[in-house]
């Protein structure tokens, strides 16, 4: 057997509270695509930036080509020849794609001339279609992320590092970009793919390693496995799915949510919202797929009140609420996870009781002439813990020391306390382990069997399909047509992400 | 790591700052050629025996609990309200003007009343000014409210020599109020009085409508998230004028316990520091309304030390004593925030491995 490239031997990194990595050992051969398979916090992202030089390890030691070698820092990593691309990428959005690859790599006077065309050179090897002096704040993420690797490649990375790198593409973007892995590592290059999704790894992956708590808890090549083990060796139980039934009512039920030529347009600037009609019936699911940052955002917070559309009618239960405030909305019945839980559906310095009255401060249904009733509300707060199986030490703990599923659990809680009406969920399931995936859709299914309006919008289309009744395809602000979920397939719902329009068969809609 | 372990974590590094940070003045001392031990000996022995002394240490303390105060409700709501000198200023340039028009007119407990609530008003308009403009024209609160108080100052020393000034029109100072406009002494034979009781009061009112109540409680969501609060309904403009107005208001009353308990008049450069003191008060005390009590009378206690120093017999001591002392034990004290923070994480990381090895 020929000597490994990368070898990690028994590297452990402990943070506070957390054992990230324990003991983990593995190799990277030449020419290899080695999917690294895990749930979040199972410590795929740790074991690669100590590989990067990002962190150093507690314990253990790094060998290339059989040499033990030292890594402190990123640029020791980028000599070797590693490169990693970051879940959130490092670019300067204000310069150029040139600039931005030659960043960190040029000394004194700079040709941009030669910059120029070496850059031209490069995107034309590998068959990438990069406008080198665009600038990157005008590039689609998908475009952002060949600059990216066009970044590792000009610093000739022979083992590039990809984390989590479908999650903002499209599905044709991702088949892209596993044409370019493939050629790629045909020249004898490596790639590390970090990645918690099965289907990807089986697609690309040479060999599989699974971790789980910090730990190695699974080493195979992929013509060995299948799908039913790596998820197996991933959560370390069986998931049960979830089961759908066909709706408690169906088209025969009331709308709830009504919106009508929904627009949101700034002056000369392209609108966020163009005419968006459609209803939500009582005991309905209705999805937004889409890559994320064609409005479905900006979508739902018009509908919960905190963005004012210019333009349209939003109704509830018949009743118009276009100019009702956000706390009047609230307490009309909408509840509304967000997408970005740290940004804005939590407080994360606060407690986890604090944090489920948040929605409901004003009133009283947790307080007696101004001051908090604690009693009910820890009360509260114990039964959904226990109900949402959330891992709290009870309901003083800080919200911010929860795992990302955990919060995501109380504030599913507190929002399906909120909407009795209305539900909206904002990528809820966004980062989250497959264990704590599977909890939130089994709530989300069961509101919908009590008749409550769903409407979900999600990047992951397996979800999209498994969950919604009806599918709605957002791009640049407009909706692509609206379907019955069985109208689709991936193939379809990718094309029309993309903002291939194509015949309508009008369907649900009337 | 329970509340427990980081409360005596808390006692023992702010103990061990203090402590530092004396040594270090004492070091300071003996560059002086005086030797330390005696001299503090000497000024703690006279703090606790003399009552006078002990009382003075309270007194000190009370306009600086408002101040601290003042700076730790707007930090809570993350706003920087570093014009609590010119909101005190305001305080005292209203006690002065109402307790000299009241004087002899309405009797004591009234005209208190009346001054206090006036001084609690004029200080909250100021602060509700900074948050009006903060929150309308999204003006930088750090820097308005710190040119604040410049301007009230200017005012002050204004009116000094205009409306405000003597009988005498000698300097620019204002009449000595009557006996009748003073707050009564708590303790006979000391200077304290139930100014301090009412600070303490109303630091722990201050606790109770951050930790007990809606308001409060949406003051603490806006600071630490004001988006998700925004998408919760809550009004984070709003709060922002509400948080500096009780802010203001706070400082405010500082002026009437220096007015009409300490001073009994109005001066030129009256009280320059309190505002400053205050800020480095409610960092030591964490924002926490109750530690700034305790804060507070650690730091009447050093400036009261300082003074007593300062006026030992033919040591010469510098009266900027007081302001070294305590200068170091708030860097000491800041600089342990930073330890313990670095304690508590490693030794979760070290539990962590032995637990793993086991």
């Amino acid at each position: 057997m020929q000597v490994p490239f990368f070898e990690i031997q028994g590297v452990s990194k402990y943070f506070a509270k957390v054992i990230a990595n324990k003991d983990i050992s593995f190799s990277i051969q030449k020419g290899e695509v080695l999917a690294l398979l895990g749930e979040n916090g199972a410590g795929k992202s740790t074991i690669m930036k100590i590989l990067y030089g990002l962190y150093r390890a507690d314990e253990g030691k790094i060998l290339m080509d059989g040499k033990e070698v030292k890594i402190t820092c990123p640029k020791d990593a980028m000599k070797l020849g590693i490169s990693m691309i970051q879940q959130h990428f490092s670019l300067v959005p204000a310069h150029t794609v040139t600039e931005n690859i030659i960043l960190g790599n040029v000394k004194g006077r700079i040709d941009h001339k030669k910059c120029h065309e070496d850059m031209k050179k490069l995107a034309d090897t590998y068959g990438f279609d990069v406008p080198v002096d665009a600038k990157v704040s005008e590039l689609d993420v998908g475009v952002q992320q060949k600059v990216e690797i066009l970044k590792a490649l000009y610093l000739n990375a022979r083992l590039l590092i990809m984390d989590e790198p479908t999650a903002v593409l499209t599905p044709q973007e991702s088949e892209t970009l596993m044409q370019f892995v493939k050629s790629y590592t045909e020249k004898g290059n490596s790639v590390v793919f970090i990645t918690h999704k099965l289907k990807e790894v089986m697609e690309v992956a040479d060999r599989i390693i699974v971790m789980r708590n910090g730990r190695v808890s699974g080493n195979l090549k992929k013509e060995d496995t299948n799908e039913t083990e790596l998820s197996r060796l991933m959560i370390g139980k069986d998931l049960v799915q979830p089961e759908k039934d066909s709706g408690p009512m169906g088209d025969k039920a009331k709308v709830c949510l009504k919106v009508e030529g929904l627009t949101i347009e700034k002056k000369g600037e392209a609108p966020l919202l163009r005419d968006i009609s459609f209803n939500i019936r009582e005991g309905e699911i209705f999805g937004i797929a889409g890559v994320s940052g064609n409005g479905q955002e900006e979508l739902c917070e018009a509908i919960t009140g905190s963005l004012k559309p210019t333009a349209g009618h939003i109704s509830l239960n018949g009743e118009d609420i276009t100019g009702l405030t956000v706390r009047e909305r609230i307490g009309k019945g909408i509840g509304y996870v967000p997408v970005d839980r740290h940004r804005d559906g939590m407080v994360m310095p606060m407690t986890v009781a604090e944090n489920m009255m948040l929605k409901e401060s004003f009133g009283s249904k947790w307080a007696n002439h101004g001051f908090i009733d604690k009693k009910k509300l820890n009360a509260c707060t114990q039964k959904a813990i226990e109900d949402y199986q959330i891992k709290a030490p009870g309901p003083d703990a800080r919200a911010g020391g929860l795992s990302g599923g955990n919060q995501q659990k109380v504030i599913l809680a507190r929002e399906v306390s909120v909407g009795s009406e209305l539900l909206i969920l904002n990528q809820p399931t966004r980062g989250l382990d497959l264990g704590a995936i599977n909890n939130i859709h089994t709530v989300v299914l069961e509101e919908r069997k009590a008749g409550k309006s769903i409407l979900l919008v999600s990047t992951e289309l397996s979800e999209i399909f498994e969950m919604c009744d009806r599918i709605a395809v957002m791009y640049k602000g407009s909706f692509m047509g609206i379907y019955r979920s069985e109208e689709l397939n991936t193939e379809k719902i990718g094309l029309l992400m993309a903002g291939y329009a194509q015949e309508k068969e009008a369907a649900g809609n009337e | 790591m329970n509340d427990k372990d980081k409360l005596k974590d808390l006692i023992i590094t702010n103990f061990l700052a203090i402590a530092a940070g004396l040594i270090l003045s004492g070091l300071m001392l003996m560059l002086l050629h005086i030797n330390p031990f005696t001299v503090f000996g000497d000024a703690l022995h006279t703090m606790f025996t003399d009552k006078y002394t002990m009382g003075d240490v309270l007194l000190k303390a009370t306009p600086l609990i408002f101040t601290a105060l003042a700076f730790a409700f707007t930090f809570k709501a993350n706003l920087f309200n570093i014009g609590a000198q010119g909101q005190f200023y305001m305080g005292a340039i209203v006690a002065i003007a109402a307790s000299l028009k009241m004087d002899g007119v309405v009797p004591t407990p009234v005209l208190l009343l009346i001054v206090v609530v006036l001084t609690f008003v004029a200080g909250g308009l100021i602060g509700a000014l900074i948050g009006f403009l903060k929150a309308r024209y999204n003006a930088n609160e750090f820097l308005v409210s710190m040119m604040s108080t410049y301007v009230v100052q200017a005012l002050m020393n204004y009116l000094l020599r205009t409306f405000l000034l003597e009988t005498k029109g000698e300097y620019p100072q204002t009449d000595a109020i009557s006996r009748e406009a003073w707050i009564p002494t708590l303790i006979p034979g000391t200077r304290l009085h139930w100014g301090f009781v009412l600070a303490v009061l109303v630091a722990v009112g201050v606790w109770i409508l951050l930790y007990k109540t809606t308001l409060g409680y949406r003051i603490r969501a806006v600071g630490s998230n004001a988006s998700a609060s925004e998408k919760s309904g809550i009004k984070s403009k709003k709060v922002f004028v509400i948080a500096f107005f009780i802010s203001g208001a706070l400082a405010g009353m500082a002026g009437f316990t220096e007015i009409n308990g300490v001073q009994h008049m109005l001066i030129q450069d009256f009280n320059t520091s309190i505002g400053s003191s205050g800020l480095g008060i409610a960092i030591l005390a964490n924002a926490n309304p109750i530690g700034i009590i305790f804060a507070s009378i650690l730091f009447g206690a050093l400036g009261v030390i300082g003074n007593l120093m300062g006026r030992m017999p033919g040591l010469n001591i510098p009266s900027s004593i007081v302001d070294l002392m305590q200068g170091f034990v708030m860097i000491f004290v800041i600089v342990s925030y930073f330890l313990r923070a670095w304690m508590a994480n490693r030794r979760e990381k070290r539990r962590l491995q032995k637990v793993v090895e086991k």
